[in-house]
């Protein structure tokens, strides 16, 4: 997607190119126009001055030199006529050795080449009837020096046109950057909420954004709510559920079912069966996964808690110990990260003999989570058994399979690993690389 | 050993009476929030087994309640809400134990039996052992010296509560009240018959009387 800056400059750019070739345009051809209609009258004049000047003497009809403007009699001075009569006609001296042609008809005519100076002419041609004849008088004036001038103002026009145009664009530039801030911010506030360093955006925005904000802000709101009330509807299902099923389980293992051993261990193990498969569907509905966290997960806050309710399932003896940097919030949801780390945890103190320990480290791209024992571990050829579903290592130890399977589900959804690998204690180590949400 | 247990569904209740009853506890039982604030306060209950989910008054703020109100008593917490969440939430509201339902009967005996030990300072071992005397929970048997000693489920509690209290004065009226629940009526001869059942099978010196004080388990012979 291209940026609205850009499109915004190069459709003012466009906008402002065009309009600007057309005024300049259209001013220089009016102004043109105007200039031509004054030099016309000027040589209207001219023409009625020669026609003047043209008196009757005494070998037919001559000019009067003294009446003549001395433009005339200079060469190539700009100023020319030509005077034609029935028979022949006369030209002014200051053409030199020039012709200067006669216009088909009366009338103005302008662009015309002349001389070694190639001098641009405008003509006025002027029909008269004098003494009895018809005469065409032709006047010419040399508007090179105006043309010059013309070229001139073009060249300046376009230099400041350019250098006006360089100045709105970066005005331009400045503007849209100031009325899209709002913008970008509402783009770094969406990035933070990604990251989870925010809940809600911001709401003091320009009019024109907040119904997006609004909108953003309510969906927001409405996924945490609504995963608050998923959560608590399960965990209603699970206690209804549950109870009942905890009734069965022990009326299957009571002593009315004594003599008929067959029955109770059938009874046994379809309950279980039923057992372990509410608890992982319940737990699998209860992930946040995705959704942005309402709820962040503060290392400090929350991981002593859980050693310590682990201490307490598991008793004193265990010692668990965490490795995470002050101030490390991870950008997942709460409950979900507790439900990882608690089974990994748990299935850590089953097995351990005296030492868990949990790290957490941050990479650029991702953070590592480490849960490590002294216990027996895992040989490297079994390793891969441990995930898949419903697989027991040890039938004892409750919860192998399960807990585990859970800490699969909720890595796959996160998109993230896990490895298996022999920690330095001698035990188990489970390492977790969990990807940053992109912003 | 006195328990109390606070379930408000009925079938399970039930069953774990029966089942609780049959491993020597004396056990009261509560389905209502409110009156577990208040009777969890006013009886000497050794252990109480608390389900969340109650009417009345939730079972978390119950607890809250009674520790807030100073009562030591260690509570095991019974509950299908077993998001590690919620488990933390309980051990913050003052939880010794969490087990999610539904669980086997065996499993719970066994937590209660190592909760009680760790409230009395005792190692959780298989056998519950004091003054040379190891008790087996689960067969309701002792041995001594090597020797298996039958009891009866009168003397299996008597002697229970007693090796839990080594060396400690114990009044008669203590011993009814935590070896009998609310609605077995006391009677101090059944007591003294139970205590001497016991010297008999395992020595006079094992139980020490204490006049006008009570019975004293334990102490070494002097």
């Amino acid at each position: 997607m291209r940026s609205i800056q850009r499109r915004l400059s190069l459709g003012l750019i466009s906008v402002m190119v065009i309009v600007g070739l057309v005024l300049a345009q259209t001013s220089l051809w009016l102004f043109e126009m105007g200039l031509q209609r004054y030099l016309e009258s000027g040589l209207r004049n001219d023409s009625e001055n020669l026609l003047v000047a043209l008196v009757r003497g005494p070998g037919g009809v001559q000019l009067d030199e003294q009446r003549l403007s001395p433009a005339y009699q200079r060469p190539f001075s700009g100023h020319y006529f030509r005077i034609d009569f029935s028979d022949n006609h006369w030209r002014s001296r200051s053409l030199w050795d020039q012709e200067l042609p006669q216009l088909p008809q009366a009338g103005l005519q302008g662009n015309l080449q002349l001389g070694p100076e190639g001098q641009q002419l405008l003509i006025l041609r002027s029909d008269y009837k004098r003494f009895g004849q018809a005469i065409s008088i032709s006047v010419a004036q040399d508007y090179t020096p105006v043309r010059e001038s013309f070229r001139l103002m073009r060249q300046v026009g376009l230099v400041l046109g350019m250098a006006a145009l360089l100045l709105i664009l970066l005005l331009q530039r400045v503007t849209v950057r100031r009325a899209l801030r709002p913008l970008e911010t509402a783009r770094e506030q969406i990035a933070q909420l990604q990251q989870g360093q925010r809940s809600q955006l911001d709401t003091q925005v320009p009019v024109e954004l907040e119904p997006l904000v609004a909108q953003i802000n309510h969906l927001l709101a409405h996924t945490e709510d609504s995963l608050k009330r998923s959560r608590n509807a399960l965990g209603n299902l699970g206690h209804a559920l549950k109870t009942p099923l905890a009734v069965l389980l022990s009326v299957a293992s009571s002593e009315q079912l004594k003599d008929q051993p067959q029955l109770a261990k059938l009874l046994r193990e379809q309950l279980q069966q039923v057992q372990q498969r509410l608890n992982r569907e319940l737990n699998r509905a209860r992930l946040a996964g995705e959704t942005l966290p309402g709820a962040l997960f503060d290392c400090d806050s929350e991981l002593p808690g859980l050693l310590a309710t682990l201490n307490m399932i598991h008793g004193e003896h265990l010692d668990l110990s965490y490795q995470v940097r002050p101030g490390l919030q991870l950008p997942w949801d709460r409950e979900d990260l507790l439900e990882l780390l608690g089974n990994l945890l748990d299935n850590a103190c089953k097995w351990a003999d005296a030492e868990v320990r949990v790290s957490i480290d941050e990479a650029p791209h991702s953070f590592q989570l480490r849960v490590e024992d002294d216990g027996p571990g895992i040989p490297e050829a079994q390793r891969s058994q441990v995930f898949s579903r419903g697989t027991r290592l040890d039938e004892q130890t409750d919860g192998h399979g399960l807990g585990l399977g859970i800490v699969r589900d909720i890595v796959e959804v996160w998109g993230g690993t896990l490895q298996l690998h022999e920690s330095e204690f001698g035990g188990l180590k489970v390492l977790i690389e969990l990807p940053r949400r992109q912003g | 050993m006195r328990l109390l247990l606070v379930e408000d569904h009925v079938p399970l209740a039930d069953e774990l009476l029966a089942g609780l009853k049959a491993q020597g506890y004396a056990v009261d039982w509560l389905a209502d929030g409110r009156d577990a604030v208040y009777q969890g306060r006013s009886e000497p209950y050794d252990l109480i087994i608390l389900d969340l989910g109650l009417p009345g008054l939730p079972g978390l703020e119950v607890l809250s309640q009674w520790r807030a109100a100073a009562l030591a008593t260690p509570v095991l917490i019974l509950t299908a809400r077993d998001s590690w969440a919620e488990r933390i939430e309980g051990l913050k509201a003052g939880a010794d134990d969490y087990l999610s339902k539904p669980f086997h009967p065996e499993e719970l005996y066994l937590r209660i039996q190592a909760l009680l030990r760790r409230s009395h300072g005792q190692a959780n071992q298989p056998t519950l052992q004091a003054a040379g005397l190891h008790l087996d929970e689960g067969r309701q048997c002792v041995m001594r010296d090597g020797a298996e000693v039958q009891l009866t489920a009168a003397e299996f509690r008597l002697l229970r509560y007693f090796m839990l209290h080594p060396e400690q004065i114990l009044s008669k009226s203590h011993l009814a009240e935590h070896l009998y629940d609310g609605e077995t009526e006391r009677d101090s001869n059944v007591l003294e018959v139970h205590v001497n059942h016991l010297r008999r099978k395992l020595g006079r010196s094992v139980i020490e009387t204490r006049r006008g004080q009570g019975y004293r388990f334990g102490a070494s012979p002097s």
